[in-house]
């Protein structure tokens, strides 16, 4: 689609053209590419979690070794502590935990630079969560883990863009399904959107922290506060789960959590770019609908915002089958209408 | 006439933006600054029973439980060694620190809210916040989008290179300004001020901070009265301004 030299003409390119062709050929294009992505991502994980594994365990084995000794050899030296050396003590073992050294004796695989917790390393860096119970030390990790996230967080932005793009395919897919069934398409696709939002945070925000609260022990507040910081990649690391050395955790614990941390932080930042995008002014809204009609839950008009670009940790807007939305300048700098380009 | 807008709101975006900043942080501080207290004042209390007891000798188990209660406290943002130095953990640079931790989703970790209201408050701030500085961001690139891509127009005016080239090398132009502007310059500049890391160890915290990543596990030091204020400042222009070229690059 050529942009058009003026906003009628503009307008006129949004109408719905042939829904029928471009839906098809998305479909059948999207999907593999789908999955080839998801393996890019898998092995990229996978690359990043070997090579920290390869750099930070032996020097934390040699750090924690070392400690260890240190604080055997003052106990004994010490069988009487006095108040001062308990404190210079204790004090050293804060710093020492500080910087990263693996101070008592009990951690679970979390909390080692082991298969899992690099693993876990790789993922909460690339989705710039970031917790920090595990953090690199040597220099060489420091400087992979920057070009690691240089090129995995676009990465996991373009898969996250994906994953929600299929959500929302699904849930138009819903919507219209349901609006063949009523003969009534708008109401359909608000029913469709806000069942979607609704149950999205029961199965992203609501339901996990149950799980988490019957591992963890933490109660449900905390558990909702751990899935919310997570899920929004804050990611304080004042709660990570895996990490009490008293619990034993089944295989299929951490797996179904990375899926979740995946899934959930797709589906919130679709919300957010709802929430977004009904932020913005709405200047003036046309009821224009986009061509390929795969719009978000909006139903009523698709509002001219100045900036229908979507933001860096937001997946592009779902209106496009592929490729991203492209800001067409018109003459007027003030007025820019998102649409489709297939052929800029 | 409608090219005004934008820059109207522009301002009052950001004026709006440093209030909640503001706010947020002011209400933080009154949420935790009084159990940080009582856990720090407890851990002393603790730490003074222990010496007592085993003043005469040391029993390897009741240490290592100590130190687990020390450490569990360190994990929450607690220092468990405090002649009152640090005036708190929560005093204000620190809550806006946190603040901006959170709005930036950075989330460093090493203060973290411990009662129940200050994790709801916090879960709140994020919910209402995080949309709000995405606005934020895109006002910026909006405003800042056409001085961008001009020294890109003038080098496609000079070279001519072919459109897909156009596009790749401007985003390698603007990954380098990125990198430059906002990874080495304040790395330099905190590897100066601070003696005590290495230059590669600044970079790297600039750079965990830029993307928003957070590991916290290098800080800028505390005791420095405003520095942690101004950095902290110049960590929030640097994460708004930082963003931008990654949107712009995106696209």
């Amino acid at each position: 689609m050529a942009p058009g030299p003026g906003l009628p003409a503009s307008l006129a390119l949004c109408r719905p053209r042939a829904p029928a062709a471009p839906d098809d050929r998305a479909r059948h294009c999207a999907v593999p590419g789908t999955v080839l992505l998801l393996l890019a991502y898998l092995a990229y994980l996978a690359l990043g979690t070997g090579v920290f594994w390869v750099l930070e365990s032996p020097a934390a084995r040699d750090s924690s070794a070392r400690f260890q000794r240190e604080k055997w050899a003052l106990l004994q030296n010490f069988t009487c502590l006095d108040g001062p050396a308990l404190d210079s003590l204790i004090r050293g073992i804060v710093q020492a935990y500080q910087s990263g050294d693996i101070v008592l004796g009990n951690t679970t695989s979390m909390g080692r630079w082991e298969l899992v917790g690099s693993f876990f390393f790789s993922v909460s860096t690339v989705t710039t969560i970031g917790y920090g119970n595990l953090s690199p030390h040597t220099m060489a990790a420091r400087l992979f883990c920057i070009f690691f996230a240089l090129v995995g967080i676009p990465l996991n932005l373009v898969v996250l863009n994906r994953l929600g793009h299929l959500m929302q395919q699904g849930v138009h897919h819903c919507a219209r399904s349901l609006g063949g069934a009523w003969q009534d398409p708008a109401k359909a696709r608000w029913l469709a959107g806000s069942g979607a939002l609704l149950s999205g945070l029961l199965l992203f925000l609501l339901l996990p922290p149950l799980l988490f609260c019957h591992m963890e022990g933490w109660s449900y507040v905390e558990s909702f506060y751990f899935a919310f910081i997570t899920l929004s990649t804050v990611g304080f690391g004042d709660y990570v789960i895996g990490m009490d050395p008293s619990r034993r955790y089944p295989l299929w614990y951490k797996n179904t959590v990375s899926l979740w941390i995946l899934f959930g932080m797709a589906w919130l930042a679709l919300i957010i770019k709802l929430i977004l995008s009904l932020l913005e002014t709405p200047g003036r809204s046309y009821s224009c609908y986009h061509h390929s009609s795969k719009e978000n839950f909006k139903p009523q008009s698709w509002r001219q915002s100045p900036d229908g670009e979507a933001e860096p940790r937001l997946p592009q807007s779902g209106c496009c089958p592929e490729g991203p939305v492209r800001i067409m300048q018109h003459p007027e700098p003030s007025t820019q209408v998102s649409c489709c380009g297939k052929g800029n | 006439m409608g090219a005004l807008r934008p820059w109207a709101r522009f301002p009052l975006l950001v004026v709006g933006h440093l209030l909640a900043l503001g706010i947020g942080a002011a209400v933080f501080q009154a949420l935790e600054g009084p159990p940080a207290l009582r856990l720090q004042a407890k851990l002393r209390t603790e730490l003074a029973t222990f010496q007592a007891e085993y003043g005469a000798c040391l029993p390897p188990g009741a240490l290592e439980e100590l130190l687990g209660t020390a450490l569990a406290a360190q994990v929450r943002g607690v220092s468990s060694w405090g002649d009152g130095s640090e005036a708190g953990n929560w005093d204000l640079p620190s809550a806006l620190l946190f603040t901006a931790s959170i709005l930036t989703t950075t989330g460093y970790g090493c203060m973290a809210p411990l009662s129940a209201g200050g994790k709801a408050f916090c879960v709140l701030y994020a919910a209402l916040g995080l949309p709000a500085s995405l606005a934020l961001l895109a006002a910026l690139r909006r405003c800042l989008l056409p001085l961008l891509s001009r020294p890109g127009a003038w080098v496609a005016a000079y070279w001519r290179p072919a459109p897909a080239r156009a596009a790749l090398l401007r985003a390698a132009g603007l990954g380098l300004l990125v990198a430059g502007a906002f990874v080495l310059l304040p790395a330099l500049v905190l590897w100066g001020v601070q003696g005590d890391c290495s230059l590669l160890e600044a970079i790297y915290f600039c750079f965990s901070s830029l993307s928003t990543i957070g590991l916290g596990d290098l800080l800028p030091g505390h005791g420095r009265g405003l520095h942690p204020v101004l950095y902290h400042l110049g960590q929030l222009a640097l994460l708004g301004g930082g963003t931008l070229p990654w949107a712009v690059v995106w696209e």
